[in-house]
């Protein structure tokens, strides 16, 4: 049986691994972390539908089991070619193709100082915020309830101050979904969202943010927040314009929320073809560049090389799973008429 | 033996020479007559002091021997000095040798240049025991080997260690042609003193070289004889108006392009014909646009390594004043009378205040690492503007707004006066430079002194009191980068640094202390994109990384964004490294 | 230029009339300047504004008003502005805000 080796068990990689078995082929999944699931492991619950994040978890990690998935955690990959790839300390998988489905990293929103992550307590992101849903306490850091939330959108997206040009598509979803958990955990709460563009291009994406409008009562203020300082008696001033009314404004919070953007997957450069031996091309945003954005959209252009997922661009998780599938289609393809 | 030294070949020199002391005599006069009263004063007070004499000195070393450029680049020095010395030496073994053969006359100027052609047939032995003929042929000689260099400069500028040279005027092209024959037709004619036709090619070299002098850059051998003078006497250029003084800097430049390499816009950027020997050929010749006047990053890296020592950022300033600058007209009474500081009126009293700047304002973790250290000093700070204020006036000097700038000065000062400081401490070397320039607060002039100190400054003396105890947090690796502002621009070099030594070990980069590169994103450039300014960041960056220390450090908050764009380091303010190891 | 209320005039017609106006001065700018066009009206300079903090000036609103055509006034309020370069800093599309103010009262004003 011909073997795939599979960078990344996130969605994208673990669909992959799904499809290539029922092709009749042997996936091999090369995971750096400790466990299967990606970035999804840290989520709550999912836009549009809030479906528990788990539930789209538990149903990959557990066909994967079915199917008997050979899996190997915690290790690194350092390099990759269409005859296989190289693990830490230069052990090489052989395999006859690959699928990079290694995924995005989060933009670290220290780099974005005027906003003050990890500078002042109350200062958050989405990704601590899914934390804290999961955990059930969300709170400030003195664990009492904030009474006025302001969102931040595209912190690390669209801003070539920190060489993130490119938008990272979900932030303003999640926004909308996150403002919308917090008028429920939080009733009383004044909650904001100070956007650039609102872009809702999924199904009932819009619908969800005209409800959270109309029945959660959000308020969406177009502005790009400039800078937060703190307060006296411990809160956050944060500063925008209110571009709609034309005015400069500034408020008093007790909770900011920084939506995160995403970032080219930090291992890309390791595999790419600017190193000497050659290997993937990278777009200028960091991202792997696929052949093109129509019917190669997974083709690297390398011979036996597929993409699978966040690695090429920023995307929804529905769409990565649609791209594992994809991906393992193409690879079966390739492997067709060869030995 | 009675001569006439006249013949019809020597016309040309005669004319040339002329046209050459005539317009010389013309420009010097002029300027000079043009000089503020104040100047003239200052010349008149100063002209019989030790600084002539000073000058003088500084005449030689530089007019002939050129140490400062043999100290940039040893193979453009020695090209330099065959040229003046040699040829001055030329002239004044010429005079005495004329006297050695034909005792003491009067011989009229074409005597002593053409001295070969009207001794024809007389003993050219020794006399006095000085064989003549050989020093005036091994000068040739030497200046030959000059001229030798200066024609391969023009082509292979890279075998002289100058990656570009500049490019040249329709004068420079006529008076260096000239001068290339000057010599080479000079040592024919000697050779065969017979040959009319060669001493009129000697001749006519000469005359044209003469006449185009004063238009090219060669009038920099003469006119850097009165700036050395004048610069001693205490005149200055000045960053608000252009001045007739001006005129004997610009002059004073021979385009020798030291200035470009070290330019950032030109290396990293790829910006031409905006760097110093370009804006000053533009401006002397009135043709200085906008745009190259604006693209500049002042930070001084040419200005320090001119050999001429020409206050390039002085000049470029005063081109930008009168460009673009206008009279403020009460344009910024919005702000008159503002006050956001933390306090009421007298609220700062014989105590320390603090400036942070506009820049720190965007670096919460800058002003929140000085919270920390002003407590742990137990100092009691009086916050100017932390909730926002007037801008320090600094950008718009740089620009050539010097006018309203100083509306920005006053009404900074009167704010720091009304609240009764004696020290002022700052976190934005371009803040601390225009206080310091312009502001003179610590003269007493209009008001109590206060003392002005840049934040790294402030630290060193904390330290060095015992004021503030740090901790060992581990032996840690730093690289330092110098902000313009805060090296080139105040001098300070050596309080970053103790700082650094303090709480870990320093690694350099390759160019640094007053060599330092600029990070790319000076306020005093409105000209170029955030490309470009990446493009620099990026190059200063390598730079750092190659290192291998494990934080960049920097004393400006402008610097440590720009530097972050560029750079994986981690970019911390040194505010953050001693906030760190507070105890 | 300073008698001038900006855009707040009672019986001044509130319509822009793009059909009538002058953009050629804004061109002049575009083409000096290309990422002036690149402008998002994010609004982050006009919040981050040193002289916003004291006074009505609003960068973002007078480029804008620029770009469409808008020239009165416009140089008198560009003149509020103190070169200090936090919206520079800001600006998520990297455009030279400074360098934008520099051109509008150059091409817009009297020096």
């Amino acid at each position: 049986m011909k073997k795939v080796a599979v960078i990344g068990g996130g969605p994208a990689g673990m669909q992959a691994a799904l499809s290539l078995v029922q092709m009749g082929l042997a996936p091999v999944i090369v995971e750096c972390s400790s466990a299967l699931g990606g970035k999804l492991k840290d989520w709550h619950q999912l836009f549009p539908s809030m479906t528990p994040a788990h539930e789209v978890l538990d149903e990959l990690t557990g066909q994967i089991a079915d199917a008997g998935v050979e899996v190997m955690l915690h290790t690194e990959v350092e390099g990759v070619t269409g005859q296989g790839v190289t693990l830490a300390g230069g052990r090489k998988l052989e395999a006859d193709a690959v699928v990079v489905a290694s995924g995005f990293d989060i933009f670290d929103a220290r780099l974005k100082e005027e906003y003050g992550y990890h500078i002042y307590d109350n200062v958050f992101t989405t990704v601590d915020v899914e934390r804290m849903l999961n955990k059930g306490a969300v709170a400030l850091h003195d664990g009492s309830a904030p009474r006025r939330i302001a969102f931040v959108h595209c912190v690390g997206s669209r801003d070539e101050k920190v060489n993130q040009k490119h938008c990272s598509k979900v932030c303003c979803i999640t926004g909308v979904k996150q403002a919308m958990e917090m008028r429920t955990l939080f009733p009383e709460a004044e909650i904001f969202n100070f956007y650039m563009d609102i872009r809702m291009f999924g199904p009932g994406y819009e619908e969800m943010y005209q409800s959270a409008q109309q029945d959660y009562g959000i308020n969406f203020i177009r502005g790009r927040v400039s800078e937060a300082s703190p307060t006296i008696d411990g809160r956050l001033q944060i500063k925008a314009e209110d571009t709609l009314v034309g005015r400069p404004m500034k408020m008093t919070v007790d909770m900011l929320v920084l939506l995160v953007g995403m970032k080219a997957g930090g291992s890309n450069a390791k595999f790419s073809a600017a190193l000497p031996g050659g290997g993937i091309t990278l777009s200028s945003s960091g991202f792997v560049a696929p052949v093109d954005l129509f019917a190669g959209n997974v083709s690297s252009g390398l011979e036996g090389v597929f993409y699978a997922g966040t690695v090429s661009a920023p995307k929804t998780i529905g769409e990565s799973i649609d791209e594992g599938a994809m991906a393992a289609l193409r690879v079966a393809e390739y492997l067709k008429g060869r030995k | 033996m009675e001569m006439t030294f006249y013949s019809g070949f020597v016309i040309p020199f005669i004319v040339g020479t002329s046209v050459l002391f005539a317009v010389i005599l013309y420009k010097y006069v002029r300027w000079m007559a043009r000089l503020p009263r104040r100047d003239k004063l200052l010349v008149w007070r100063r002209m019989f002091s030790v600084a002539t004499l000073k000058g003088l000195w500084e005449c030689f070393t530089e007019c002939l021997l050129h140490r400062r450029i043999w100290r940039v680049n040893p193979l453009l020095g020695y090209m330099h000095t065959a040229f003046a010395l040699g040829w001055f030496l030329l002239i004044v073994v010429g005079w005495v040798e004329t006297v050695a053969y034909l005792g003491w006359r009067f011989v009229p100027l074409q005597g002593h240049i053409f001295f070969d052609y009207f001794t024809q047939g007389m003993d050219h032995g020794p006399r006095w025991g000085i064989d003549f003929e050989l020093i005036m042929d091994i000068l040739l000689l030497y200046v030959l080997s000059g001229l030798a260099l200066a024609v391969f400069k023009r082509f292979r500028s890279r075998s002289l260690g100058m990656k570009r040279t500049t490019r040249l005027t329709l004068g420079d092209r006529t008076a260096m042609g000239a001068l290339w024959f000057v010599f080479p037709m000079r040592l024919l004619a000697e050779s065969f003193p017979s040959q009319l036709p060669l001493w009129w090619g000697y001749s006519i070299a000469l005359g044209v070289f003469f006449v185009a002098m004063p238009f090219s850059r060669y009038m920099h051998i003469f006119t850097e004889i009165p700036l050395i003078f004048l610069r001693r006497w205490g005149i200055r250029s000045e960053a608000g108006r252009e001045k007739s003084f001006d005129h004997f800097q610009l002059e004073a430049c021979s385009r020798c392009g030291v200035c470009i390499d070290p330019c950032q816009l030109q290396r990293d950027a790829g910006f031409w014909n905006v760097q110093s020997a370009y804006f000053i050929r533009d401006r002397r010749y009135n043709n200085l646009t906008r745009y190259v006047a604006d693209n500049c990053l002042l930070c001084g890296r040419c200005q320090r390594s001119c050999p001429v020592g020409l206050e390039l950022d002085t000049l470029r300033l005063g081109s930008r004043w009168t460009l673009s600058g206008a009279p403020s007209n009460g344009r910024f009474n919005y702000a008159r009378g503002v006050d956001l500081s933390s306090g009421a009126a007298g609220s700062g009293d014989r105590r320390v205040g603090y400036f942070a700047g506009c820049m720190t304002l965007l670096s919460p973790r800058i002003l929140r690492a000085m919270e920390r250290i002003f407590d742990a000093a137990g100092e009691p700070v009086w916050w100017a503007d932390r909730d926002g204020g007037v801008c320090c006036g600094r950008p718009l000097k740089l620009s050539g707004d010097l006018d309203a700038a100083r509306d920005m000065m006053r009404m900074n000062t009167e704010l720091f006066r009304n609240h009764c400081i004696t020290m002022l401490v700052t976190s934005c070397p371009i803040c601390l430079r225009v206080f310091r320039e312009d502001y003179r607060l610590d003269t007493g002039v209009d008001g109590p002194k206060i003392e002005v100190l840049h934040h790294s400054e402030y630290f060193a003396r904390l330290i060095a009191e015992g004021r503030l105890t740090l901790k060992e947090v581990g032996s840690q690796l730093f690289t330092y980068h110098d902000p313009c502002e805060l090296g080139r621009g105040c001098g300070i070099y050596d309080a970053p640094r103790e700082i650094i030594a303090a709480v870990g070990s320093l690694v350099e980069p390759t160019e640094t202390r007053s060599k330092a590169l600029c990070c790319g994103s000076s306020l005093a450039n409105t000209a170029i994109n955030d490309i470009a300014q990446v493009r620099m960041a990026q190059t200063v960056g390598r730079d750092f990384e190659a290192t291998g220390a494990a934080t960049l450090v920097t004393a400006c908050p402008l610097c440590k964004k720009a530097l972050a764009r560029g750079t994986s380091l981690p970019v911390q303010d040194l505010a953050e490294i001693i906030e760190h190891h507070l105890a | 230029m300073s008698a001038i209320e900006w855009g707040y005039g009672i019986n001044a017609p509130r319509t822009m009339d793009l059909d009538r106006n002058d953009i050629g001065p804004a061109r002049e700018i575009l083409a000096e300047m290309p990422e002036w066009g690149a402008c998002i009206a994010c609004g982050g300079c006009t919040a981050t504004c040193t002289a916003g903090n004291l006074t009505s000036f609003n960068f973002r609103r007078v480029h804008t008003l620029v770009k469409r055509g808008e020239y009165a006034g416009a140089w008198a309020e560009m003149n509020k502005c103190m070169l200090c370069g936090k919206c520079r800093l800001v600006c998520p599309r990297g455009i030279n805000t400074r360098g934008v103010v520099r051109l509008i009262k150059r091409k817009l004003g009297d020096y």
